[in-house]
């Protein structure tokens, strides 16, 4: 039982780190992201080349791949979105187009297959991110067979969510953030700069993604079409917990990740997939507005 | 002080405000009056950058703002107590006062001292949300927000619309001892011609969208309301 639980809690985390992203964007800009999946896939392919050409291991790959997945996050924001605030049926048509275009760069090798070029790591075919040895090893502790590599998922979601909560309700860019969220006029008529601060927590939003997807490619193939039905499941944790709620997300992950985990171990993943969206469209009917709404009158 | 010289500005294809001209000479207090839908909150905003579109000259204190953003514009020292207040609901008072924070250029931060010398319910009250004010008090917590910004300039709407008397008092009271004591410039958007009247130095009468009189307050005679504002 406790190691269902376990699945099902390293499965939320990965969603929460997915969605914490999307919610923050969501939130502050009203942009619906669909390329948010892809930067999940940038940070997974970003893991996968650092192995092959640097050498280097998941961890480095962690803060590479964050940074990775902001600055194409940054550049999404300036070249694409930036052009569209406030028409959010075009932002989320141009950036599905974004999330074509950066698949099938990885895909066609950003074109080079055209010249007979084939870069290791890139391509169309599977990719698999070698994870370190002590955290493949499971171990017993207090009779509990640990399994070290989904405990770490856990603890880095942790306190990634920490410095996320921290940076949101204890700084002066966070609380830029929470009243561009609320009152974007009203914040442009106190002094702060929307533009810059919008596009500062696009890219961090973005370099969580990359978080996750280093993340992912620890237990899943590496492909360029993976960040796909990511985005759908971080974009049901988001209905779900209430837009622009920090703790919202948070919950909505951890329900619908145990959900999810704990039916794919009973039975098997499809049947898990169709019971997460039936509790999500249950609860869409119960709460329209998601669990934790940010209030407002 | 503030100028504006020919000023269209926009919602849209819609066209508000048409050719305006105006200024508020510095330490004055300026009411704007008008009838309803005339264009005064367009004007306001437009001050500030928050229409969609706007063409003309805007001098502050001899440079041009025109161009700027919103949040430049505000920087450079021109606060907004818009109407319906705009409080953050889930925001304390003091986060709600803080905003105002980013547009000082002192770089001061902290709650300025003139909020508890004016409104001493809102230091006592630091930690409770700004969503569960009365409207009066709400009032006060946009006028104390406006002043964190040190403003040169303070743009209000209507700041005594909706608010029971007693507070009406107090709100304009503390309006005239910014102006005097602070040296605030003020544009105020009044619907009272009896406040415009007693704190106004000068008026401005606006009717669709353009201004059609304007002088000292001593100016503004009983014709003239009834000309322009009688419905």
């Amino acid at each position: 039982m406790s190691e269902i639980l376990f699945i099902g809690l390293s499965l939320s985390s990965i969603l929460l780190l997915i969605a914490l992203g999307l919610s923050i964007t969501y939130g502050a800009m009203g942009v619906i992201n669909m390329a948010h999946g892809e930067l999940v896939m940038i940070g997974a392919y970003t893991a996968v080349l650092a192995g092959i050409y640097l050498g280097l291991n998941l961890f480095f790959a962690l803060p590479l791949a964050f940074l990775m997945a902001g600055v194409v996050g940054l550049l999404i924001e300036r070249l694409v979105i930036r052009r569209l605030y406030g028409r959010i049926i075009d932002t989320l048509l141009a950036t599905w187009g974004v999330a074509i275009l950066l698949q099938q760069a990885i895909r066609l090798e950003f074109g080079l297959t055209f010249f007979g070029i084939h870069i290791e790591g890139l391509g169309p075919g599977l990719q698999n991110m070698a994870v370190p040895g002590f955290l493949t090893q499971p171990f017993d502790l207090w009779g509990l067979t640990i399994q070290p590599y989904r405990s770490f998922i856990i603890v880095l979601t942790l306190i990634l969510t920490g410095v996320t909560w921290f940076l949101m309700y204890r700084t002066s860019i966070g609380m830029q953030v929470r009243a561009i969220m609320r009152n974007p006029q009203m914040a442009a008529a106190c002094g702060i700069d929307v533009r810059r601060v919008s596009m500062l927590t696009f890219a961090y939003g973005s370099g969580l993604a990359g978080v996750a997807g280093v993340l992912l490619a620890g237990f899943k193939t590496v492909q360029p079409d993976m960040g796909a039905s990511v985005v759908v499941d971080g974009f049901l944790v988001v209905v779900v917990g209430g837009v622009g709620s920090l703790f919202g997300t948070l919950a909505s992950a951890g329900i619908l990740g145990q959900i999810n985990g704990s039916i794919a171990v009973l039975t098997n993943d499809i049947l898990a997939r169709a019971v997460v969206f039936g509790v999500v469209i249950l609860l869409i009917l119960w709460k329209p507005r998601g669990l934790f709404s940010m209030r407002s009158r | 002080m503030l100028e504006m010289q020919n000023i269209d500005s926009y919602y849209g294809r819609s066209q508000v405000i048409h050719g305006l001209s105006f200024s508020a000479d510095d330490k004055s207090i300026v009411t704007i009056i008008g009838r309803n839908g005339v264009g005064k909150t367009t004007l306001l905003r437009t001050i500030l950058g928050l229409t969609d579109r706007a063409e003309g000259v805007i001098l502050l204190d001899g440079g041009d703002i025109s161009g700027l953003g919103t949040y430049e514009r505000a920087r450079a020292g021109i606060a907004y107590v818009p109407q319906g207040r705009h409080i953050i609901p889930d925001f304390t008072i003091r986060d709600n006062i803080l905003m105002g924070r980013f547009a000082a250029r002192s770089g001061a931060q902290g709650i300025p001292e003139i909020v508890g010398e004016l409104f001493p319910y809102l230091m006592e009250n630091l930690d409770r949300q700004g969503g569960v004010l009365s409207g009066g008090q709400q009032q006060q917590l946009a006028i104390a927000r406006a002043l964190a910004a040190e403003p040169k300039v303070l743009l209000m709407d209507e700041p005594t619309e909706g608010i029971q008397p007693n507070i009406v008092e107090q709100i304009e009271a503390s309006i005239i001892r910014l102006n005097e004591e602070l040296g605030l410039t003020i544009l105020l958007v009044e619907q009272n011609v009896g406040f415009a009247r007693r704190a106004g130095h000068a008026f401005a009468m606006m009717e669709n969208g353009r201004a059609v009189a304007a002088g000292r307050i001593g100016e503004l005679s009983d014709d003239l309301v009834a000309r322009h504002m009688a419905i």
